[in-house]
């Protein structure tokens, strides 16, 4: 009898673990968004190398601001597994300041969701530590990851946004992505 | 509560019952009248033990089974909790692509070798897999061919021996593959992806061995200027394009794209080259654009070899050659007889520029203002325009047209070129900013509605990036609605929609140029606008006879240096096929006799494959005004296994028909990088993984989190009354 019992709690427990681990995800990714409105202040202020929290590998490069849905979110320099749970990431290898073709990517189920409701002619800001630029959305689609390479040209002068897709697929892993592309507003 | 107390029941009872027995054993030795109540006692025992053992078991299995159902259901979140993990610290690559867990290194080195007899170039690109591991292989290699190759050979070397390929359907070709290359059998199939895509597939390539594969094609040579230009494309430009699939129908598969790798991380990727131009003129130049090349006279012609041995295949191969007299190619037709049909080929010769004088006449220019077109395109397209109304004469008229989401023209009527109109214009292309949509069918209407000027020519020059999503019905309009006019396209920017652009340039008796860069504007314009002042020969009609299939359906206009290549396939050998058309404003024909054609020797039926490749390209065009896919999917089929041509519906394949890898031997699939054109300034990077699936996680767990603490609450709360009732 009892081994059942003590079954059924470690399963409760067990599941509740899971429960708090899943819901951590969003709220760490809110919570990191505070800490690194911190950082990017810093940034302003020119420390060359703001790290959001002493042990952190990376520093704040930038905000994206979408305006029309009143969204603000600062940009993590790495497209690493564990800088996509705070914020958006920069997927260029260069400094953002040395690179005119911008691909940001974030995770589709918190920072980039929003990316679901953007429509072609939205405005898109994005702030560097030394300048303010306007994007306009200008084409958006889905991509297969496994057939396409992902094409940085900096000969060109864009912002991409990059997620995966679809939007609500129950797991993680698929090879799809959803590119958002955004060409400078002159 | 019922299932406790019935185990209890039960373990009691089998205790009380071995001591019984034992009694019972004792007292049957003792006394045999005995045995037959005990056995009869034991059977109706053993009746009751299974009916209670069985009813425990049903009351046991759904409590459970819900019990393992939720413990699965953590099992899987557990799962999909390190695979998300695992996922996020992979990084993107198809380094190996192994489907057996084997991994092998294949190197693809290029031999080419090229014929080139008057305006036809016979070309053999030998794909030479090398297998450097010790394990079996298949190689997969996307190359690009001219998108107007005829592609009818395929050749397999294995040791000494070698096997000819065949055109099969294009399923079929891939079942015949794929048979040959589970069985163990040395196989290649070479399909046709995209328009200038092909990718081969060879399977069995053994430990350190090398198998050759050799594809064969024909190909026009292009003559403009005096001089003849061939050019083989060599790798594909990384080029962000915008899809025309998002999303993504399900069950629609697009063709993958090439991957490319710098030089410097990559094996094999050695060109050889050799051309052969079979001639007896004399030629005043050989150039090569991109390589060096060592150049030898022989009897019969030249031979031109690649000087570096190591050259790489990372960038087009460019051939142009100038004959010492400067003789330009004069009309000439040559037919081929295949006992069934005979196939012409006219050559139109191209009028010297000095024998044209240029007319006057009407510019339209409409220019592309939508949001996709802002930044450094609305630049460059305000650059060009700038370029051309520098370039109007000064008897000619002009009007602008602008659009996004509505079309403002700057005159009712065009009018003539004069200081006052042109400064008018250039505050006019000033002020124009990018915004809104793309309304671009009512832009060519109102250009196409103005009123008519007498005696003028009228040509729309259109400069856009083409983003717009209904193609067909744009192309159907330039069709219906263009009248005389001819249509010019300028296509803006990195990634325009160039087939597009380019089909409405075909269909509008124009032509096409891409401006990618602001340095590329005046080059590009230029070159547009040498062929807008000089349309020498328009209007061309040509009387082919009864029952003529010929292609191209709408003959462009001749321009001054470059020739026009028609080709007809006529029920029998041509008496005469007479030629009209406007020249500097007057009416012109010419009459060729069929007697004076050229015959191509018997078997060399190149003229009846360039037909049919002309043939499959007008079937593959008319998809785009609403000729059924199904059936052109057909007629390209039959076409293509009549003509023996690799298509976008049919194969070549070629298969050894001795088995040589025992299957039990494990096959290892390599996705064989093509290289990165040198100096280009982009970087390829991996799709990073972005979705945490924290949403599904958290339903799961709470879901297992509630119905384990309702089972907890439901069976604790009878703990107490079982344990009541068993004691």
């Amino acid at each position: 009898m009892l081994r059942r019992h003590w079954l059924l709690a470690a399963v409760s427990f067990t599941a509740a673990v899971f429960s708090f681990d899943a819901l951590w995800i969003p709220v760490k990714a809110e919570l990191a968004q505070h800490l690194l409105e911190r950082a990017w202040l810093r940034t302003l202020a020119g420390e060359p190398n703001a790290k959001p929290w002493p042990w952190a590998d990376t520093r704040a490069v930038a905000v994206l601001e979408v305006p029309h849905l009143g969204l603000r979110e600062v940009v993590l320099e790495g497209s690493s597994g564990r800088n996509l749970a705070f914020g958006p990431t920069l997927v260029n290898t260069r400094r953002l300041e040395e690179s005119s073709d911008r691909v940001l990517s974030g995770h589709r189920d918190t920072h980039f969701n929003f990316l679901k409701e953007l429509k072609t002619g939205d405005l898109l800001r994005l702030r560097t530590a030394t300048e303010i630029r306007d994007y306009r959305v200008s084409w958006q689609e889905a991509v297969d990851s496994r057939h396409q390479q992902l094409v940085i040209d900096n000969n060109m002068d864009r912002l991409t946004l990059l997620t995966c897709y679809p939007f609500e697929a129950p797991t993680a892993g698929g090879p799809l992505r959803w590119v958002v592309t955004a060409l400078p507003e002159s | 509560m019922s299932k406790l107390s019935s185990t209890r029941t039960r373990s009691n009872q089998s205790h009380t019952r071995s001591i019984r027995d034992e009694l019972e054993k004792r007292a049957w030795i003792q006394n045999p009248k005995l045995a037959l109540r005990l056995r009869n006692r034991q059977a109706d025992e053993k009746r009751h033990n299974i009916s209670c053992f069985e009813s425990t078991r049903r009351i046991r299995s759904w409590q459970d089974r819900t019990l393992l159902t939720i413990i699965a259901v953590l099992l899987l979140l557990f799962v999909v909790r390190t695979e998300t993990a695992i996922a996020d610290e992979q990084t993107w690559g198809l380094e190996m692509k192994s489907d057996s867990g084997v991994f092998t290194e294949l190197a693809v080195n290029t031999d080419i070798q090229l014929d080139i007899t008057g305006l036809v170039a016979r070309v053999e690109i030998t794909q030479k897999f090398t297998n450097h591991g010790s394990h079996w292989a298949e190689g997969i290699y996307r190359f690009p061919l001219p998108a107007d190759a005829a592609v009818d050979r395929l050749r397999i070397k294995v040791g000494e021996r070698l096997l000819e390929g065949e055109i099969q359907e294009k399923e079929i070709a891939k079942q015949t593959y794929q048979k040959a290359r589970k069985a163990g059998q040395t196989a290649t199939i070479v399909e046709q992806q995209r328009r200038n895509q092909f990718e081969t597939r060879l399977a069995n390539i053994g430990p350190g061995e090398l198998i050759e594969i050799t594809i064969g094609y024909l190909q026009n040579i292009s003559y403009s200027d005096f001089s003849y230009h061939l050019r083989l494309p060599m790798t594909f430009t990384p080029r962000w394009e915008p899809g025309h699939i998002s999303p993504p129908v399900p069950g629609v598969v697009t063709a993958p794209v090439p991957r490319l790798v710098p030089a410097a991380s990559a094996t094999g990727h050695q060109l050889a080259l050799q051309a052969r131009i079979i001639s007896t003129a004399e030629f005043a130049a050989i150039e090569s654009r991109y390589h060096d090349v060592d150049i030898r006279q022989l009897e019969n012609g030249y031979t031109i070899e690649l000087l570096n041995p190591d050259e790489l295949n990372d960038r087009d191969f460019e051939l142009s050659w100038t004959p010492a007299l400067q003789t330009q190619p004069s009309t000439s037709l040559t037919t081929f007889n295949d006992g069934e049909s005979v196939y012409a080929q006219l050559m139109l010769a191209p009028p010297l520029a000095d024998s044209i004088t240029p007319q006057a006449r009407e510019v339209i220019f409409i220019i592309d203002t939508s949001g996709s077109m802002e930044g450094a395109s609305l630049a460059q397209a305000k650059a060009a325009l700038g370029h051309a109304l520098r370039s109007l004469g000064s008897d000619d008229h002009f009007n602008l047209l602008q659009f996004n989401s509505n079309t403002e023209q700057l005159f009712d009527q065009s009018v003539p070129v004069t200081q006052h109109s042109i400064y008018l214009a250039q505050n006019f292309i000033t002020g124009l900013n990018a915004n809104g949509g793309t309304e671009m069918a009512t832009a060519l209407t109102t250009a196409l509605s103005l009123p008519d000027i007498p005696q003028l020519m009228r040509q729309v020059v259109f400069i856009t990036d083409g983003a717009v999503g209904n193609e067909t019905e744009l192309l159907q309009m330039v069709a219906q609605d263009l009248n005389n006019s001819r249509m010019f396209t300028v296509a803006i920017g990195h990634a325009p929609n160039s087939w597009f652009m380019r089909k409405a340039a075909e269909i509008g008796r124009g032509s096409y140029v891409h401006i990618a860069k602001p340095e590329e504007v005046a080059e590009q314009m230029n070159g547009l606008w040498g062929r807008i002042q000089l349309p020498a020969l328009t209007d061309i009609c040509v009387e082919w006879g009864d029952s003529a299939e010929y292609y191209p359906e709408i003959i462009p206009d001749l321009y001054a240096g470059e020739p026009l290549w028609l080709l007809a396939r006529l029920p029998s050998e041509p008496t005469l096929i007479g030629l009209c058309g406007t020249l500097n404003g007057m009416d012109w024909t010419l009459d060729i006799n069929g007697w004076d054609a050229a015959s191509s020797a018997p078997g060399d039926d190149n003229l009846a494959k360039l037909w049919a490749r002309q043939k499959i390209e007008a079937l593959e065009d008319s998809l785009m005004f609403g000729a059924d896919p199904e059936l052109t999917r057909l007629e390209i089929t039959g076409v293509a296994l009549d003509y023996g041509l690799l298509t976008r519906h049919t194969s070549l394949v070629a298969v050894d028909k001795t088995p040589r890898r025992d299957t039990a031997d494990a096959l290892a699939r390599t996705d064989i990088p093509g290289l990165l054109p040198p100096g280009s300034s982009t970087q390829l990077a991996a799709y990073p993984k972005t979705a945490t699936g924290w949403l599904a996680q958290l339903f799961l767990s709470a879901f297992v989190l509630l119905l384990s603490s309702a089972m907890l609450l439901f069976s604790g709360s009878r703990l107490p009354m079982t344990k009541h009732s068993t004691t």
